[in-house]
């Protein structure tokens, strides 16, 4: 299938050497995106979290033992293997910005997409989402809440970007060349240690274009041409080599 | 039989290949998609307009500025405040969950009596005038607790006890406190900061700094410039976590003698030749480390090889602003020695009072006559005062009160201090949440939510400036709480004990104008800034050091490490219902918490992953189950506090269990300050 191009390609590149796997980028986005607070979310094969982050392990004994922590958020694929399986077209890549969008209201939750995307970047609604009383005033104005029986993902907070070239215009300037921090997403804004860089892959000026350049920049499982939009980066060779293996051990990450 | 949504969507979506042109689909599809999300109730958005407002977080170790988006008024979502010097744009993950706590189902809404065993709603009045009357009554037998060491709520609080006659006014356990002592000893006077951004090398010995520890979202902002800049971190510790994560290196180090190792190193660099002759103190310092702590024997304390320690001395030597920073793994715990132990070899170093160094920084002003001076409020110890309650060493108090604080949860020798509570004659908490301690008190008379009043925060330990924030309230309470500052005011001047202030505000702009800041400029945004430092001289062996009690390995039981993650709460809050998601797979399962150990420990043990086991101590017990984690030291146990919590909520209760209850705090003779950050546990099968 040929792959979509675009004069922006928004993109983000994580800096595993700073990341801490604190978890504020999760806590952020859940609230952003009005994502349902869920009592039990020690089952991972249930949970709704568009924004998890990994544990990874150089996988030696003590004292050789190294540990670093991976955020993933939707890898916004290049060419996604999600879109493509969608029966109703609920999931497409075709907006300028390169990010692959979800509709809700027309998800049959048939969840073949889930089955597709190697990311486990899709999580399915098993539970009418139940916020605790008067919770629901803390709704943000940005995401609509959806219902049980559907697919949802990270859009790299799309709202934001809207709101940006809506600004844009409203300034009379260009809503397609925006500057640098004129739209960043939820996560990357609120990082402690700006492990999370935002911006346009295809603009030399932006930051993460040089870093994604970087001969330490890396993305996740690239072998199978999805062409992620997410890059990591890390001087550290075995958290490089563990992007294309996938959190070989990992539990915690799939879905059913 | 019915159809369910499964073999329907089977059905429908099996049809759909090759049929994607025919309308007739994509109608039928519509239905389907409208059948399948076709439920009973779903949360409609509001609009309205949106703006950001300044507001104040103080739900983890830290009091930072944040920004609080609102739309029509409504509080949505929170995110760090680019102008303050505590967050710099940054949030940690309590502050991210901060604006739903709001709503939180642990709120109390409204002022509660004791009724039986359980709780019967009264007004404000009644509440008013029924504490008025306990304070009375009192006198000198009242007591106070408070968690919140930067704000003026306490300063009134403590003000009123004064009032009434009585010293006993306490802190939580916190690293202010030792830190304090531990400049006196070297002839200073002020409050201890670290000027982490313009240090050269960072040694963090213990500090889980990035993780738990100080001003998280401040040092995580040092550490990303830093990154570019080329500054080394090295963090030395028992166990690797999110800091050890991204420092440069991890030095394992067995949990509680991080400050043994400092006085190795300042052996080590002491012995280094260098002529430090004309220094007050020098000679018997030297003389003390260098007999007390050679490197073979801070070698089998620590755990940390000869050579490891002599490069660290060396590295320390060389680098041109190294700042060395001592904490418990939890942030607490530590006593004065042990914070002495690093003011040395930060003094050795040349590195107290200087930039990119630790800062002095002078005492928050006070403004409310009666109250303590800041210094012998930090020297009163909580942990002590609860224990001789308990053992009847002391009059249990007539009246205590207890202030953003859940000493029912949070204190070592958990038993104890839940005893001594219940020993008080009357208790009353200003908790805005059924925190542990609320659902043992008397009374409860709920404070307003952050963002529903005034507050105010002066330079949070660790703050490499003065600086002092103060927020407004940004939404009408949402129950019927009201804040604690103007309850205390009122119940002070209904009991006759006049504080000199109508209104918590009037406390606040008295401060301020101490400061030489301006209140409404500060309740606008943009917290004042200090520019001064008091300059002292300062000596080592100005108190002469002592070897730091360290309990021996016996072959049987494991070293314990504990550690906080924001993302589940502090000492103040439990898991808040939007941080469930961020406890991973392998710290939780179902509602069991894990413990850490290494293969070789787990081996040693006979348990394997997944096993559950009971932690046990001298003063308690707890259930986990093991995880197998090569980041930890051989004979050392990683156990995270922040779960365990009996009240609270669904989101938070009975998930885990608390480990305080293992924690037992000794006195430290000469300072009467309780340390409680070495214990020892032994893990059996459960
Ligand atoms: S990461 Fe998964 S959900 Fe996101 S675009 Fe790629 S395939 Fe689709
Ligand atoms: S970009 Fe937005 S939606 Fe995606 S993970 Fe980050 S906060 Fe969540």
């Amino acid at each position: 299938m040929q792959a979509k191009e675009f004069k922006v390609k928004w993109g983000m590149v994580v800096d595993l050497d700073k990341c801490t796997g604190c978890g504020a980028c999760s806590v952020a986005c859940k609230a952003e995106n009005n994502l349902p607070p869920e009592v039990d979310a020690s089952n991972k094969l249930r949970t709704n979290d568009w924004m998890n982050i990994y544990e990874l392990s150089n996988e030696k004994p003590f004292p050789d033992h190294e540990v670093a922590y991976l955020p993933r958020p939707c890898m916004q694929c290049g060419k996604p293997s999600c879109s493509t399986v969608c029966p109703v077209v609920a999931t497409l890549k075709d907006e300028e910005g390169g990010i692959v969008s979800q509709i809700y209201p027309r998800c049959i939750g048939c969840r073949y997409c889930m089955a597709a995307c190697p990311y486990h970047a899709r999580y399915f609604n098993w539970f009418d989402p139940i916020w605790p009383e008067g919770m629901e005033k803390v709704l943000t104005p940005y995401t609509s809440t959806r219902p049980r029986g559907v697919v949802e993902k990270c859009t790299f907070c799309h709202h934001r970007f809207m709101a940006a070239k809506e600004q844009a215009r409203m300034n009379g300037e260009d809503p397609t060349e925006l500057a640098e921090d004129a739209y960043i997403p939820a996560c990357a804004e609120v990082c402690p240690t700006g492990a999370i860089k935002f911006g346009d892959l295809n603009n030399p000026e932006h930051e993460v274009s040089k870093l994604a350049a970087s001969e330490n920049a890396f993305r996740l499982l690239v072998k199978l041409g999805t062409d992620p939009q997410v890059y990591y980066y890390s001087k550290r060779e075995w958290v490089r080599k563990l992007g294309d293996n996938y959190l070989k051990n990992a539990k915690g990450g799939e879905h059913v | 039989m019915g159809i369910d949504r499964r073999s329907f969507i089977s059905l429908v979506a099996g049809g759909v290949a090759g049929s994607l042109f025919t309308p007739v689909i994509w109608k039928s599809l519509d239905d389907v998609s409208i059948w399948t999300q076709n439920w009973p109730w779903i949360p409609r958005l509001q609009y309205g307009e949106e703006a950001k407002v300044p507001a104040l977080c103080k739900l983890g170790a830290d009091a930072y500025g944040i920004q609080v988006k609102t739309v029509a008024g409504r509080p949505v979502a929170a995110e760090g405040d680019a102008d303050h010097p505590l967050s710099q744009g940054g949030i940690c993950p309590l502050g991210a969950a901060s604006v739903h706590m709001l709503y939180s189902p642990s709120r109390v809404k409204n002022p509660k009596l004791k009724d039986g065993s359980s709780f019967k709603d009264i007004s404000w009045e009644e509440a008013e005038d029924l504490l008025a009357g306990k304070i009375k009554e009192a006198g000198a037998g009242v007591a106070m607790i408070s968690g919140d060491e930067t704000g003026s709520v306490t300063d009134v609080l403590a003000g009123l006890v004064g009032k009434a006659g009585s010293d006993k006014t306490f802190l939580m356990p916190g690293e202010s406190a030792p830190a304090a002592a531990a400049l006196a000893m070297i002839g200073g006077d002020g409050q201890v900061g670290y000027d982490i951004e313009n240090a050269s090398y960072v040694l963090l010995l213990g500090a889980d700094a990035l993780g738990s520890w100080g001003n998280v979202a401040r040092n995580g902002k040092a550490l990303g410039a830093s990154r570019e800049k080329g500054v080394k971190f090295v963090y030395v510790g028992p166990a690797q976590n999110g800091t050890s994560a991204v420092c440069d290196s991890w030095v394992p180090c067995a949990p509680g003698t991080e400050a043994v190792l400092a006085l190795g190193l300042a052996a080590v660099i002491s012995a280094g030749g260098r002529d430090r002759a004309s220094w007050a103190g020098y000679a018997d310092f030297a003389k003390f480390v260098q007999s007390a702590y050679a490197p073979e024997k801070v070698s089998e304390i620590t755990g940390v090889s000869v050579d490891v320690i002599k490069g660290l001395a060396q590295e320390l030597v060389r680098a041109g602003r190294p700042l060395v920073l001592t904490a418990a793994g939890a942030g607490q715990g530590l006593g004065a020695f042990e914070m002495a132990a690093s003011m040395s070899l930060n003094l050795l170093l040349e590195r107290v009072n200087t930039v990119g160094g630790v800062r002095i920084l002078p005492w928050s002003p006070k403004v409310v006559e009666s109250a303590p001076e800041k210094k012998a409020l930090l020297a009163a110890d909580l942990a002590g005062y609860l224990t001789s309650v308990a053992e009847g060493a002391v009059e249990a108090p007539a009246l205590l009160m207890v202030h953003a604080a859940n000493p029912a949860y949070a204190m070592p020798n958990l038993a104890k201090a839940q005893a001594a509570i219940d020993k008080a004659g009357f208790v009353v908490s200003f908790s805005p949440f059924m925190d542990e301690t609320a659902a043992m008190a008397d009374l409860i008379m709920p404070d307003c939510y952050a963002f529903e009043r005034l507050d105010d925060a002066y330079s949070p330990y660790g703050s490499g400036q003065p600086n002092y924030t103060v927020a407004g309230a940004i939404i009408k309470p949402v129950y019927d709480t009201k804040p604690a500052g103007d309850v205390i005011l009122s119940v002070a001047a209904k009991a006759g004990l006049e504080l000199g202030f109508e209104t918590f505000e009037d406390v606040v702009k008295a401060k301020a104008e101490a400061l030489g800041a301006d209140f409404d400029a500060l309740v606008e945004g943009g917290p004042w800034l200090g520019e001064e430092f008091p300059v002292q001289e300062l000596a080592l062996w100005a108190t002469p050091l002592k070897e730091i009690p360290v309990t021996a390995a016996d072959g049987k039981s494991l070293a314990l490490a504990v550690a906080f993650q924001l993302k589940v709460g502090s000492a103040k809050v439990a898991i808040p219902p939007f941080n469930t998601n961020a406890i991973r797979f392998n710290e939780m399962l179902g509602k069991d918490m894990y413990v850490l150990m290494n293969g070789a420990t787990a081996k040693n043990l006979g348990v394997k992953k997944d096993d559950a086991v009971k932690l046990s101590a001298a003063s308690g017990e707890c259930k986990a189950r093991v995880r197998i984690f090569e980041g930890v030291m051989n004979d050392t146990v990683v156990a995270p506090l922040g779960f365990g919590h009996t009240a609270w909520d669904d989101f938070s209760r009975g998930k885990g269990d608390n480990v305080f209850k293992l924690l037992a705090a000794e006195a430290e003779g000469e300072t009467g300050l309780s340390r409680f950050a070495t214990a020892r546990v032994t893990v059996s099968k459960a």
